[in-house]
Parts: structure tokens; C-alpha cells; sequence
């Protein structure tokens, strides 16, 4: 570019300057709006698809399918046409010479011209690596095969809930549905071996919840006990074992308190007075707690499911085990520990220790109510599934407390 | 250039001025005033919890002698769980019991039984309470809180309210 | 009363001056896609707040990133808010930035005076593609944890310099530990630092030279 030239440029630009306008006003409105139409798009972005949960990195996880940001996709993408020996063509040389010839655009480009109609060439290159980069995109993104979703579990209830389920599935049978251990019955190969209790201080105050994972991950081979964790052959991810952890922390450790803001998710709630058991309340959290570790496929259970109220209700070899209102439904014997010799090679259940006496009579009480799926209205005054009794005058600790001072200097 | 000094000129000048000073406050405050509950959120969480806490049987406690316990507490703060210690001052005298928090009223600096004085001594302030917890000298604005406490069995217990 | 306050200052500050370059100059009439370039600055401004939030309660540690990021969605009040701004900016500002670029180009603005402008704004470009890439990772998740694997091995393909640049990149020769609180080192300290910079020079070169006009047909 000659000097000419470049006077020519300076006094066109200065002309067009002479016909414009102020930058404040005028450009200073113009980017505003502009700015705010982003921002305005960014925030329904964020509010209203947000960041999607995603469970935390699991190095182990062989089945994730992994895949680059979006603006990285197409050179993802790219590589598929490099494969083997020339690989680095494609990681190195393309995208190397493309940022080279990004950089030195102005000094390699050195026609005077500007108007599009004169610099087609220039345009029709860009357009055309244009579309590769979006045409790349697009097919990454189509042929990215569907992810295995693996639920994130981000606030403790769903922590507590998701790991009580586990525990109840994997951990149960050995460690009982409190962690109060005892003789262990109906595990091959363990069969009579005396289980030491979890759910005290001694065990919770001793473990941290790196070691209690680490136990759940690796096993104790040597005492019987097999990996859970998919990194040593179990199938369980670290999130899922960290929420066992947090389940057993928050349950046996007297220390910890669960949060007033997080519900008492998967606890069993009591029975007001008159209140009828439901499936839905009452019946589906013991089950989950007590039952469901063995009562599911795959396990040796007469092809008794206890899955869903459906399955509770209809499937085994012995249907059914309930009928409405009859007291002596097969399952009410089996839960009352009595002896059944009309069918053989029935156990009590649970095998390992009897249910609690309060929930084998919440499940006679369900029986003789004909097995409600969901919370019927109560037939006393008391409103169904309050789970605490009412208040009535001062509260008893108050008269514990001899002193009005505290621990804690307030202010 | 003369037109734009006219009053249409002005008013479209005060128009868009106003316009940008508009979208800029809303933007300012959908991100500033998130950004102040965000900042203040966990500050202000309140925890309330209380707890009896065991100091062990209350015939190994020595009589006329004011005898520190420690003991910590863990709480859930954040995402990580923290222990916070206390330290309590027992003093066993004439058959009653006397539970005293070892944190000074003045700025929080733990206090020590120093025996030769007879008094609780704060180190930072030169602080000094008597055995009841009473101020004797120093800038503390209060004595020495007490816990309350109870005895069961024979155990000694003081109770802890977290606030 | 004021006005005095405001001479005052003025003597010392020349605020005048300062309004007459900046604010008071004259600009070519120019059509909306020549605020590309301003809607991407305030982005990048929106991303440094957002981010300074998230550092309030982020800890770069294998340990504790997905339970730090994890608090912030669910015990922080507006925390979901400050990231759900933090993610998508970079989102939008990818797409921000590449449109100002292809404006640029469609225009012929590269070209004199403006070749400094280009270069700096290519680097720009580099830049905030690197702040994704950097940031991608810290949350610690599986698809944080699986892009970077997959993005520091695309680099380990380089002929010669490839592994080496890998195990820079990582900190060694696995992720771990190292790769986090360099990635993050890089996001919020080194890859900044460039961006300021270069937005300095970008800026001032803007205001020197003035945006480009739209060329006429027989430019």
C-alpha cells in the first residue's frame, strides 16, 4: 500500500467522521442496548436453564463418554479425519496455521479494497472455515453417543435419601437395617458370623468419612467383606459411596445433626393416634429399609418383589401374601416370627432379627385397613401423618436448665 | 454541528443519557443486589443447637480448685464439617458446683487459673476475675459466663448452647 | 458550590480532557453490528465480577472443588444465580467474540491503520477460548474432568514437543491435584492478566484511531 493510498483511506475515514455522530451520546446508547439485550439473554440463560448437576470426577468411570466444550467440538471433531500416524495434522498443523493465518491476516492481505463486493475471494475463504467450524459442531454433536446419566446428588436430603436406599441394597444384609450388625443369616459364605455394630460412637467417632469410603470402595477381604466400588470391581461410583458415607454419618454419628432445613426424608414417621397406615407414609420406608435388599430380581426370595405397591401387593410364589383384613395373612405370621408349616422352607422375616413390634403392627393395622396405597383421611380429629405430638404449655426443658446463662458469650 | 446544540438536541441528549444510566442500574442491581445476599448469606445462617455434655463423675473433681475441661464440638459449617473447643473452669466448693466458660468477655482471648493470684488472668488485656467469675480488674465489660449444669447418676453434666 | 468542587478536580485530574478524547469525539455512522465489540467487553467485565464472587467460597482441590461448587448451587443464597451468569458468559462471550471478529472481517477493518487492533484482538480471541478451556476444569466433575483429559491429550499430539507440552499442561503426567490449582492459577491470575493487557491496547487503539467506517462501494 502506497502513501497515496493511505492518504486516501485517512480522508475517507475523516469525511465519514465529519458525518457522524458524538460517541457519547449516540454509540454509548446504541452499546448499551446492545449490552443489556446480552444481559437480558444471559440471565434467562442462567435462570432458567442454569447449570445442569453433574456427579464429580470419577477417574475410574470407564463408561463416560468424554467430550470437549462446545467451541471445542469441531476440533474434537476434526481429529476423527487424522487418525493414527498423521493425528498430528490435525491437533497441531491445521489449527496451528489457522491461528497463523488469523494473526498475520493484515500484512498478507494487502489489497486496498474494503467493500465486500470487492474482496469475495477473502469472504468466500472465511464463510468456507466458517461452515467447516459449525458443519464440525454439528456432526460432533450429532454422533455424540447418549451419556450414561448418572444422577448428581446435591443437597444432603437427596444424599441422605439416596444413601439409606444404597445402604439398604448393598449393606443390610450383613450390617442390618441399623448398622447394629449381630449374626449374620441367609449370606452365602458368611453365614453365622458375628457382625460388629456400626451405629455406635466407638465405630462412627473413629472413622473418618475418607476411611468409612475407603472401607466401602476396597472391601475388607480378609473378614469376608467384597469391594464396592466400580475402581476394585463392586458397582458402586465415589458419589454413590459418598452418600452411603453421609447416610451413615448423619444417622449414627450422635454428633452430627441433620439440618433443620433438610426434611426427614426417607425416615419412618410414627402413628398419630387413629391414623391408618399407608403404602405411600408408613409402608414403602420399611420396605426400603428392611426388605428391599433381598425382595428384588436377582436375589433368592420365592419371586416375592417388593419393589412397588403393585409388587408388594401381587408377585411371589406364595400369592398372596396379604389379603385385606385378615390377621393372619402369610406375611403378618412371617414379620410375627410365627411358625408356618403348611408351606415349606419359609423363614421368618426378616431372617437375621425381627422388625421392630411398632412396625409389625403398623403392618397389621395396614393389612386390616385393606393396604392403602396413599394416606386415607384419619377417623380420629387428629389430622393424618403428623408425625409430632402437639405442643402443650412450656416446653419440659426449660425446667432443666437451672441457670439462665450460657456457654456461648451473647452479645 | 449547530443543530445539535439546539433544544431538540438537548432533550434527545437528556433522553438517551437517561436511558443508559436506566439499563445500566437495572443490570447493576439484578447482579449487585444477588451479590449482597450471596456475600452475606452463610454469615448470617443461624445454627441453633444445644447438648448436654458429660464432664465425667463429679467425686473425681478436685474440691477448691478451679479444673479446666476441653472438649470440642463439630458442627456442619459450609461444606466441610469444623470442630469448635470449649473449655470449661469447674470449680467444686462447699458442695456446690461451678461451671465457668474460659473465654474472657472482653475481646474472646482465653483466660487461665493462675493460682498464685487467685484469679482467672486474661493474657491479653490484663484482665482479672475471681473464682466466682466476677470481675476483679482489667477492661471486661462482664464476669465470666456460666454454664448451666446438672448432675445425674453422679456425672457431671454442663450444657452447650450453640447460637 | 459544585461547580468549584468540580474545577478543583478538573485542575488536578483533567477530567475535561479525559471526557473530550474519550466521550466527545466523533464516530462514522455505524449499524448495530459494530456493538459486538462493546457487548463483549461487558461480558468480559460480567465474567470478572461473577468470578470474583465464585472465588469467595471455590477451593481449587480435588478434595473439595465439587463440594465447594456444590455449596455454592445449593447453600449460598443466589449462588446458583452468580454461576449460572459465570457458565453461560462464557458461552456467550465465545459467541461474542467470534462475531466481532467476523464483523471485523466482513468490513475489512484489519487493514490500515488498524493491524495492531486485528493482532491484539486475535490474541483476545485466544485468550478467552484459553479462560474456557482453564475454567472447564474446576468444577471437578465428570465432564470437567473428562474434557480436560481429553483436551491436554489432544495438545500430547504435537510431533516432538507434544508430551511436553502435556505434562506442562498437567502438571505431570496424570490430572491431578497439580493440573487443578494450575488450571486455576491460569484462569483467575495469568490468562486475566493477558486479557487486561491486551483489552488495554486494544482500547486505546480503538480511541486513537477511531472504529472504522463502513466501507462505500468503491473502497
Amino acid at each position: 500500500m502506497n502513501d497515496e493510498q493511505k492518504r486516501e483511506i485517512d480522508a475517507r475515514h475523516e469525511q465519514a467522521k465529519q458525518h457522524g455522530v458524538k460517541f457519547f451520546p449516540d454509540i454509548i446508547y446504541k452499546d448499551m442496548i446492545a449490552a443489556f439485550g446480552v444481559f437480558v439473554l444471559l440471565l434467562l440463560l442462567a435462570v432458567f436453564l442454569g447449570v445442569k448437576p453433574e456427579p464429580p470426577a470419577d477417574p475410574n468411570d470407564a463408561a463416560y463418554v468424554p467430550r470437549p466444550e462446545w467451541y471445542f467440538l469441531f476440533l474434537f471433531q476434526l481429529l476423527k479425519y487424522f487418525p493414527g500416524q498423521i493425528e498430528w495434522i490435525g491437533t497441531a498443523v491445521v489449527p496451528g496455521l489457522a491461528v497463523l493465518a488469523l494473526l498475520l491476516l493484515p500484512f498478507y492481505d494487502r489489497s486496498p479494497f474494503r467493500h465486500w463486493r470487492r474482496r469475495k475471494l477473502a469472504l468466500a475463504i472465511m464463510g468456507a472455515a466458517m461452515a467447516g467450524i459449525i458443519g464440525l459442531t454439528i456432526v460432533a454433536a450429532v454422533t455424540t453417543p447418549p451419556q450414561e446419566e448418572t444422577a448428581a446428588l446435591t443437597s444432603l436430603g437427596d444424599r441422605l435419601l439416596a444413601g439409606q436406599d444404597l445402604y439398604s441394597i448393598q449393606c443390610v444384609e450383613c450390617h442390618g437395617d441399623e448398622g447394629q450388625g449381630g449374626e449374620i443369616a441367609g449370606v452365602e459364605g458368611l453365614e453365622g458370623f458375628l457382625m460388629k455394630p456400626m451405629n455406635v460412637g466407638d465405630y462412627m467417632y473413629t472413622r473418618e468419612d475418607d476411611t468409612l469410603a475407603a472401607i466401602i470402595a476396597y472391601g475388607q477381604p480378609d473378614l469376608g467383606m467384597p469391594p464396592f466400588g466400580k475402581a476394585y470391581g463392586g458397582e458402586l461410583s465415589p458419589g454413590e459411596i459418598q452418600a452411603i458415607v453421609t447416610f451413615m454419618r448423619y444417622t449414627w454419628d450422635d454428633r452430627m445433626e441433620i439440618p433443620q432445613d433438610v426434611a426427614s426424608a426417607g425416615a419412618v414417621p410414627a402413628l398419630a393416634p387413629g391414623e391408618i397406615p399407608s403404602y405411600s407414609v408408613h409402608i414403602q420406608p420399611i420396605v426400603r429399609r428392611t426388605c428391599l435388599s433381598c425382595h428384588r430380581e436377582g436375589k433368592k426370595n420365592n419371586n416375592y418383589l417388593m419393589g412397588s405397591y403393585r409388587e408388594v401387593l401381587d408377585t411371589g410364589d406364595n400369592s398372596p401374601v396379604m389379603v385385606a383384613g385378615d390377621a393372619n395373612s402369610l406375611l403378618l405370621r412371617l414379620l410375627r416370627r410365627e411358625e408356618v408349616t403348611e408351606i415349606k422352607d419359609l423363614d421368618p422375616m426378616p431372617p437375621a432379627r425381627p422388625l421392630k413390634p411398632e412396625w409389625v403392627e403398623m403392618f397389621e393395622l395396614w393389612v386390616a385397613a385393606g393396604m392403602p396405597e396413599t394416606p386415607v383421611p384419619a377417623t380420629g380429629a387428629a389430622p393424618a401423618a403428623t408425625p409430632t405430638p402437639p405442643v402443650t404449655g412450656t416446653p419440659p426443658a426449660a425446667s432443666l436448665t437451672p441457670a439462665p446463662t450460657s456457654g456461648t458469650p451473647t452479645p | 454541528m449547530a443543530e445539535s446544540e439546539s433544544s431538540a438536541g438537548l432533550g434527545r441528549r437528556t433522553f438517551v443519557t437517561g436511558v443508559v444510566g436506566l439499563l445500566g442500574g437495572i443490570i447493576a442491581a439484578v447482579v449487585g443486589l444477588p451479590a449482597v445476599a450471596y456475600w452475606l448469606g452463610p454469615s448470617l445462617k443461624k445454627q441453633e443447637s444445644d447438648a448436654w455434655v458429660p464432664l465425667g463423675p463429679v467425686e473425681n473433681i478436685p474440691v477448691d480448685v478451679p479444673t479446666l475441661f476441653s472438649f470440642t464440638r463439630t458442627k456442619q459449617l459450609g461444606w466441610e464439617r469444623s470442630a469448635t473447643s470449649y473449655g470449661v473452669y469447674v470449680l467444686r466448693a462447699g458442695g456446690q458446683v461451678l461451671a465457668l466458660s474460659n473465654v474472657c468477655t472482653h475481646l474472646s482471648c482465653r483466660v487461665t487459673w493462675s493460682p498464685e493470684r487467685d484469679t482467672y488472668l486474661c493474657p491479653c488485656h490484663d484482665g482479672h476475675f475471681a473464682r466466682d467469675g466476677a470481675i476483679v480488674s482489667g477492661p471486661q465489660p462482664r464476669p465470666l459466663d456460666r454454664f448451666a449444669l446438672k448432675i445425674e447418676d453422679g456425672t457431671l453434666f454442663v450444657h452447650i448452647v450453640e447460637a | 458550590m459544585a461547580a468549584r468542587a468540580f474545577r478543583w478536580l478538573d485542575d488536578r485530574l483533567g477530567l475535561t480532557g479525559i471526557y473530550r478524547t474519550i466521550f466527545d469525539r466523533k464516530i462514522p455512522k455505524v449499524n448495530w453490528a459494530f456493538t459486538l465489540g462493546s457487548a463483549t467487553l461487558f461480558l468480559a467485565v460480567l465474567q470478572g465480577v461473577t468470578g470474583v464472587f465464585l472465588t469467595v467460597y471455590y477451593v481449587p482441590h480435588p478434595d473439595q472443588a465439587y463440594e465447594s461448587v456444590n455449596y455454592i448451587m445449593t447453600g449460598v443464597p443466589f449462588g446458583w444465580l452468580v454461576r449460572g451468569l459465570h457458565h453461560w458468559g462464557a458461552t456467550l462471550m465465545v459467541i461474542t467474540v467470534v462475531l466481532h471478529m467476523l464483523r471485523t472481517f466482513f468490513y475489512a477493518a484489519y487493514k490500515y491503520p488498524r493491524e495492531i487492533t486485528w493482532i491484539t484482538g486475535v490474541l483476545l480471541l485466544l485468550v478467552t477460548l484459553g479462560m474456557g478451556f482453564t475454567g472447564y476444569l474446576l468444577p471437578w466433575n465428570q465432564r470437567a474432568y473428562w474434557a480436560t483429559t481429553v483436551g491436554t491429550s489432544i495438545a500430547g499430539t504435537v510431533p516432538f514437543v507434544g508430551p511436553i507440552i502435556e505434562q506442562a499442561l498437567r502438571g505431570g503426567t496424570d490430572l491431578s491435584t497439580l493440573t487443578l490449582t494450575r488450571f486455576f492459577s491460569a484462569h483467575i491470575w495469568m490468562l486475566p492478566a493477558a486479557l487486561l493487557g491486551l483489552v488495554g491496547v486494544h482500547m486505546y487503539l480503538v480511541i486513537r484511531l477511531g472504529i472504522s467506517h463502513v466501507p462505500a462501494a468503491d473502497e
